[in-house]
């Protein structure tokens, strides 16, 4: 054999594997294969680096100068009701639906920035410690720690970080919805509520499903309109238990959607009559759930002071 | 813990597959849908295998213990399997030798003195001292080779052959005389597939041609569904007649033993992952070990492979009557290979690797390739074929030329003689086996050399016969092309060829099943 085919043949194979196994991405498992996999037993990514004075102002410039700006160039955004965190105090709790990778990024940007320096997102383990590389940079630009969603040990606990003063962003949907609704909250973050008495602050997000979608690496063209709104805290009773809260999280989610997508008073009557439209979507074909969620939200219109009637 | 094995289905996630060829392997990238067959992972060992040698031999199964078959003057032969088994050959101890050390141990404990110890090679080539010494161990082998009491069988010595009798179907039994003529028969074997074990051990084993051929013949082979299920495989009912027979006649300890899927030891430990698991570190050790069979030169190549080693699990010892302690031993062996497949296939894709029960120490040849894939990969299943009738079977491995003189010198002449005839088996059967069977310089070689019986090129394609008798095309990726020619069947480049090839019988859209051995997998077809 000729040096030449020896080398090529190298390079054929190392290219081959790095094709295969998908060097510097998430590997990937076989779709039928999936249920036949063990639960990882990595060592947890330590991110206690990431809330150290250093790294916080590393984030704070990163955020401030770069993902906000990004953000709001990609997307119209449109943030309301920020003012609930006046009379709060650190930690709290901010509970969101979940239906894109934006999310993460359109709370932090939408909150002031004392509040955004002292906030850390739980990240799923699986999908964003899965290499070295998307740990760390999760853990520094976004103040992510790793959870597992199957089981495993933690470096750091949601209760660690609380009793530390953190505040926390969950997503209590556990994923990104597939078809832009909302999905049950399962009891993860009621339960760090009532564990910990921390309130808990909704939030909800709409037309991040519209604007990046499940599959999306990056924004629709055009600015797609996407609104993030704030709602009055949710504290838990002293003797709640999770399994009452997370109902009363997933109503509160609920009917700030119906709020961002009607007005404040309309969303208030259809609460009193406990009218909220199910943030869980029609029970329709899938398509059209898919299809009225990928609707991009109407644009906030802005009443003109003088404007004539019946113009 | 262990996981089952299953049934994978190649999508755009699934990274290339590991397919052997010979002594060697490739990445093979499986067209979209094609199901690919895992085995179960490797059940954990028994943590003391010789404490489970003791209880099995004091709490037999269907016997008394073993303690009370023994006294002083009785005669006592221990038999055991031969270098056939396992595959690859077991790291020391081997398992046999423990075994025979614990029954060796109660014989001189109750005064035996007259033991001889067999290799129950059959047609076999006879055991070198070393292969024996590495199954017997050395305490066994300083004991009894230099005494003459640790022999090969030997099927062509009519003095040391007894006919035992005739069963119900005329079939001839006729054993090695020492063991037939004993007090007591312990057999020690090492039951590595589903086809191993109960019966076939001691008619087998120790049977002579006048025998063997009772069974071994293209009818029994085509009619056995498979020989890895021995209460479909003909082959096995006709051995079972005789062992039944035998045990009228004679006392008959056996001890089974059964093995994880612990075959490939590092740093070829990637071999056995799933794929899509494999870590950098298994990554770099499967380019570095593809990059360095492509410098090797064929002999490197050659003892890199066949100097593997396997560090195999002992999953469980059973002892006591034959078909008792086989029910047992099987399940072990179901529960360590066995995988649910749903249907049959258009194409069955196997890996040839570069050792099979009769190349230990040795080339694998082309008929012995053939032997591998058509004969005991095919055969890896219970109820149906796993690809269907008139379907095709695509091999990987390079098919050279090559023959190992001293091991298997009948070959060479049936390769040239014969294949160039007919690869029809059963009219190679009818037309050349006695002459090849009764070739005295074949026996001479057979007796006194270490040379496969004349007789057993024919036994190996008769191992083929059934896949032959049922695929509609059989094709080689990756071989050379005028040696399976010479075999009757074809040659391609690659898996693509292939697949164009055969779509004469089954179109272009097949669907196709691998089986992803080794490890060992037997495929229960529903």
């Amino acid at each position: 054999m000729r040096p030449t085919d020896l080398v090529r043949g190298a390079a054929d194979d190392v290219a081959t594997v790095a094709r295969g196994w998908r060097w510097g991405r998430r590997p990937l498992v076989p779709r039928s294969a999936a249920a036949h996999q063990l639960a990882t037993a990595n060592p947890p990514f330590p991110t206690a680096w990431a809330r150290k004075a250093a790294a916080v102002a590393v984030r704070d410039a990163v955020q401030a100068g770069v993902m906000g700006p990004l953000v709001r160039a990609e997307v119209a955004t449109s943030v309301s009701g920020t003012d609930v965190l006046t009379g709060l105090r650190p930690p709290v709790l901010f509970v969101s639906n979940h239906a894109s990778h934006l999310d993460t990024l359109l709370v932090l940007t939408a909150l002031p920035a004392p509040w955004r320096r002292r906030t850390a997102v739980a990240a799923a383990a699986d999908y964003f410690f899965d290499t070295w590389w998307r740990a760390a940079s999760s853990a520094l630009v976004f103040n992510a720690f790793p959870i597992e969603r199957r089981s495993g040990q933690l470096e750091t606990t949601p209760g660690d970080l609380l009793a530390q003063g953190w505040n926390l962003v969950v997503f209590p949907e556990g994923t990104r919805s597939t078809d832009g609704w909302m999905g049950r909250f399962r009891l993860g973050a009621a339960y760090l509520a009532t564990r910990h008495q921390v309130p808990v602050v909704p939030v909800a997000i709409r037309g991040s499903y519209a604007a990046m979608p499940r599959g999306r690496g990056w924004p629709l063209p055009g600015r797609p309109p996407v609104s993030i709104r704030f709602g009055p805290a949710v504290h838990p009773g002293a003797t709640e238990t999770p399994r009452e809260m997370a109902p009363r999280l997933e109503s509160a989610v609920a009917a700030l959607l119906d709020e961002d997508a009607s007005t404040w008073w309309q969303a208030r009557q259809r609460l009193a009559a406990g009218g909220t439209p199910a943030a869980s979507g029609p029970a329709v074909a899938q398509w059209r759930r898919v299809w009225e969620s990928s609707r991009l939200p109407e644009q906030p219109r802005t009443r003109r002071a003088w404007a004539a009637r019946g113009r | 813990m262990s996981r089952a094995g299953f049934v994978l289905e190649v999508d755009d996630r699934t990274p290339p597959l590991v397919v052997h060829e010979g002594e060697g392997f490739r990445l093979e990238t499986f067209p979209a849908g094609t199901r690919v067959v895992y085995p179960p992972e490797s059940l954990p060992g028994l943590a003391d295998v010789d404490a489970a040698i003791r209880t099995a031999l004091l709490e037999p199964t269907g016997a008394e213990p073993l303690p009370a078959l023994l006294r002083p003057g009785m005669r006592l032969t221990i038999a055991f399997d031969d270098v056939s088994l396992p595959l690859p050959p077991m790291r020391a101890p081997d398992v046999r030798q423990r075994v025979i050390e614990a029954v060796l141990t109660l014989a001189a404990a109750a005064g035996v003195d007259d033991v001889a110890i067999v290799a129950a090679n059959a047609l076999h080539r006879r055991m070198t001292e070393a292969e024996l010494r590495h199954v017997v161990g050395e305490r066994v082998f300083r004991s009894f080779f230099g005494e003459g009491l640790l022999t090969n069988h030997d099927a062509e010595d009519p003095d040391q052959l007894v006919h035992i009798g005739l069963t119900e179907r005329g079939e001839d039994v006729e054993i090695n005389r020492r063991a037939a003529e004993s007090d007591l028969l312990v057999y020690v074997n090492v039951n590595l597939v589903a086809m191993d074990g109960g019966h076939k051990s001691v008619p087998v084993g120790l049977a002579s041609y006048k025998s063997l051929k009772h069974h071994h013949n293209t009818h029994t082979m085509v009619a056995s569904r498979s020989f890895m299920d021995h209460t479909a495989s003909a082959l096995h009912s006709s051995a079972w007649r005789m062992g039944r027979l035998l045990a009228d006649h004679l006392k008959i300890f056996t001890i089974e033993t059964t093995l994880n899927n612990d075959v490939f030891p590092s740093p070829y430990t990637f071999l056995q992952k799933r794929e899509w698991e494999w870590n950098v570190r298994d990554q770099a050790s499967m380019l570095a070990a593809r990059r360095g069979l492509a410098v090797a030169p064929n002999r490197v190549r050659h003892s890199m492979f066949h100097s593997i080693r396997s560090a195999y699990g002992v999953t469980g010892v059973s002892a006591g009557e034959v078909e008792a302690v086989h029910e047992q031993t099987l399940a072990r062996v179901h529960r360590q290979q066995l995988v649910e497949v749903d249907g049959q296939s258009d194409v069955l894709v196997l890996g040839v690797p570069y050792l099979g029960p009769y190349n230990v120490n040795s080339v694998m040849n082309p008929i012995l390739a053939m032997c591998m894939g058509l004969g005991y990969y095919f055969n890896s299943y219970r109820g149906r074929p796993v690809v269907r009738e008139g379907g095709a079977i695509i091999l990987y491995h390079p098919v050279p030329r090559e023959f190992n003189q001293l091991h298997h010198p009948s070959y060479v002449d049936f390769f040239e003689e014969v294949l160039a005839e007919t690869t029809d088996p059963a009219t190679l059967e009818a037309k050349f086996e006695e002459q090849y069977a009764t070739d005295p310089w074949y026996i001479h070689l057979y007796r006194t050399s270490h040379a496969y019986h004349g007789v057993h090129p024919f036994y190996m394609w008769y191992w083929g016969a059934h896949a032959m008798d049922h695929a509609g095309d059989i094709v080689w990726v990756g071989a050379d092309r005028s040696t399976v020619a010479r075999m009757g069947f074809r040659a391609a480049s690659t898996l693509a060829d292939a697949l164009e090839m055969v779509s004469g019988s089954v179109g272009r859209t097949p669907s196709i099943t691998v089986l992803h051995n080794p490890p060992h997998l037997l495929a229960d077809v529903r």
